[in-house]
């Protein structure tokens, strides 16, 4: 598939932004199949945006490391001795060798298994191997240290880029993303629970990400959880219900909501009221968040049960209780990691109920997740076909039937039937993305979350 | 932890040798019906042979070096791949029945191996036996999985046959390079 002639093929400013049409809701499929498009996504999203790494509770201790991604570089995310968190490429400055082999573990510093190169926990080379015999003590130390990554955090939840010029992790995130990180915070403090699923899916990592805008797949895809018992799709999905945030650089969170009328009368209500409320709901019913989450999630995102993507590749799902980190692993492959967040609080009875839950519902065993990865990985193979990929994918649900409406807060949210608004959110911002030669181009032309009729 | 479990009930050591042969007989050619039950889609006549107390778990595997061997496999309680009670299992064979279940319609072909059979303990009516599994998979035009692994497997003797109280699937993979595991090991 990928022969010279297309490596080559350069895309220019024009030819990316024909590759969707906003206003009719037309993909061109290239966009999931080209291996072009998908350097430039490694170069333009990837390595440009803020990418999730970890969460503070999977780095307890000084010299704790875990491997990550920013799209196909290799991260080492480690804990350092002032408890700082440190994000630097996973290849050693000489021949570039990985230091780390190992997904996780605890190191003192890290030591190539080439020539002996060490590296202490925050990058800095310390040890080189005959410094002063064979390289004659001309070696400058200070300039071969590892290549940082920046890294911020917000609530405990690491994110890196390999931007110099990126804004910061908050101005990034903005109202929705923050939103969507909220949502994992919103009962209280979380911890990531132990072990991370890991599969590969023969798909685009882009219709992995459109899939959890589309709660219109949920009623036939996952039909056969339905009629196992596991699910129960007429209480989760509420198809009347909906509500859409969009948010800058393509955040967005898309599903369920509580109608406006319905959290007036839990407003009303006391954290302990609310718990009750929730114990008394049928089993897989959304939990009623308690009076924090709403400064944490605001007064329109603290109704949505939906799933937040934080643009580009990390999908919190659950109301909050998973994660999903999508990895670019060429245009037709993408490895999913599956992170589950328990109550830090919560008695191990009840980690142990939700844990086991968790493990059901999405993995590769998942009875869910199993429905998905097929389906995307057909459409991907479509995307492959000369005279498939000439038909474009049809994402037009709910184009001018809807209303975008704002608050105080700056929340930008369009409540209703169930659409595909997040999902024409998504690909708008994914051309923003791929055009922009920078940042300061990406932050001057990238589409604000509009007001009225989309 | 994936250390070789020893035989270590004396008992079981001492057992004459054509009782230990005949034991080690009647266990393996449960474990290919099994199989082949398995393998011939008859997925409700394959939960008929599972206990109503089973263990069905398979952690998730980590690459870690060495000195963390110790944190190879996440432990029960944690997150795994498969962690399911007789419930659980039957949810998955209600999933299959369904006739909704598009990721098993066409059907996956699957053919079960087991091998190495190395029974560990025998206590009351319950055998422990150790063995290894490869499962090969193929689907539609050209998608083959190979889940190879070792596996621990408890045995409760129900009349002239056994039914399945535990099995610990120990899978060699670390990312699990399928699009699913949409089957029963």
């Amino acid at each position: 598939m990928a022969d010279g002639a297309q490596l080559a093929q350069a895309w220019d400013r024009a030819q990316i932004l024909s590759l969707f049409d906003p206003a009719t809701g037309r993909l061109d499929r290239r966009v999931l199949s080209d291996e072009g498009l998908y350097r430039l996504e490694l170069e333009r999203i990837f390595a440009r945006g803020w990418n999730f790494m970890c969460h503070e509770s999977q780095l307890k201790e000084p010299g704790e490391y875990l491997v990550s991604y920013i799209g196909e570089d290799q991260i080492i995310v480690v804990r350092d001795e002032d408890g700082q968190v440190n994000a630097m490429l996973n290849t050693c400055r000489h021949r570039g060798n990985a230091l780390c082999r190992a997904e996780q573990g605890r190191a003192k510093s890290f030591v190539c298994s080439y020539h002996g190169w060490n590296y202490a926990l925050d990058g800095r080379l310390i040890g080189v191997p005959g410094q002063k015999t064979f390289y004659h003590d001309d070696l400058d130390r200070s300039r071969l240290g590892l290549r940082r990554a920046r890294v911020e955090s917000y609530l405990g939840f690491y994110f890196a880029t390999l931007a110099e010029d990126a804004p910061s992790l908050h101005d990034y995130l903005g109202e929705t993303g923050r939103t969507g990180i909220g949502m994992m915070c919103a009962n209280g403090e979380v911890e990531v629970v132990e072990g991370v699923q890991k599969n590969v899916i023969d798909c685009n990592w882009k219709i992995a990400v459109d899939n959890l805008f589309d709660w219109y797949h949920v009623p036939y895809s996952h039909a056969s959880a339905n009629t196992a018992g596991f699910l129960d799709v007429a209480r989760i999905q509420f198809p009347k219900s909906q509500m859409v945030m969009l948010g800058e650089y393509g955040h967005a969170i898309g599903g369920p909501v509580i109608p406006q009328d319905a959290q007036d009368q839990i407003d009303q209500l006391n954290d302990e009221q609310r718990a009750e409320m929730s114990r008394a709901q049928p089993e897989g019913s959304p939990r009623i968040r308690p009076r924090q989450a709403t400064e944490l999630m605001g007064q329109a995102g603290v109704r949505s049960h939906g799933h937040p993507n934080i643009f580009p590749n990390l999908w919190v799902t659950i109301s909050g209780t998973q994660m999903c980190l999508r990895l670019p692993r060429g245009p037709s492959h993408t490895e999913l990691w599956w992170f589950t967040l328990v109550p830090k609080a919560a008695p191990p009875a009840a980690k142990r109920e939700i844990i086991r839950r968790m493990n059901h519902v999405f993995g590769p065993a998942g009875l869910l997740e199993q429905d998905d990865g097929e389906n995307w990985s057909q459409s991907t193979r479509s995307a492959r076909g000369l005279a498939s990929r000439d038909l474009g994918q049809h994402i037009q649900m709910g184009i001018g039937h809807d209303e975008v409406r704002t608050n105080d807060r700056g929340e930008h949210y369009i409540e209703g039937l169930i659409s595909e608004h997040g999902q024409r959110w998504l690909y708008r911002a994914w051309t923003e993305w791929m055009v922009a030669r920078d940042w300061a181009e990406l932050t001057a032309n990238h589409s604000r979350p509009p007001v009225g009729v989309i | 932890m994936d250390t070789l479990e020893r035989p270590r009930a004396a008992t079981w050591a001492e057992t004459p040798l054509p009782e230990r042969a005949l034991l080690q007989y009647e266990a393996e050619q449960f474990l290919y019906a099994e199989a082949a039950l398995l393998d011939a889609r008859r997925y409700r006549d394959w939960l008929g042979l599972v206990a109503d107390d089973v263990e069905y778990w398979m952690p998730i595997r980590r690459t870690v070096t060495n000195a963390d061997l110790d944190r190879e496999f996440t432990k029960p309680g944690e997150m795994a791949y498969f962690d399911d009670d007789h419930a659980y299992l039957e949810m998955r064979v209600k999933k299959l029945e369904a006739g909704s279940a598009w990721s098993e319609d066409p059907p996956s072909r699957s053919r079960h191996f087991v091998s190495n059979v190395r029974i560990l303990d025998v206590a009351g009516d319950e055998i422990t036996l150790e063995a290894c599994f490869h499962l090969y998979r193929s689907r539609l035009e050209a998608d083959a999985d190979s889940w190879i692994g070792r596996r621990v497997d408890v045995l409760r003797r129900a009349g002239d046959s056994f039914q399945l109280v535990k099995r610990h699937l120990f899978l060699d993979q670390t990312v699990i390079q399928s699009t699913n595991m949409s089957t029963i090991f």
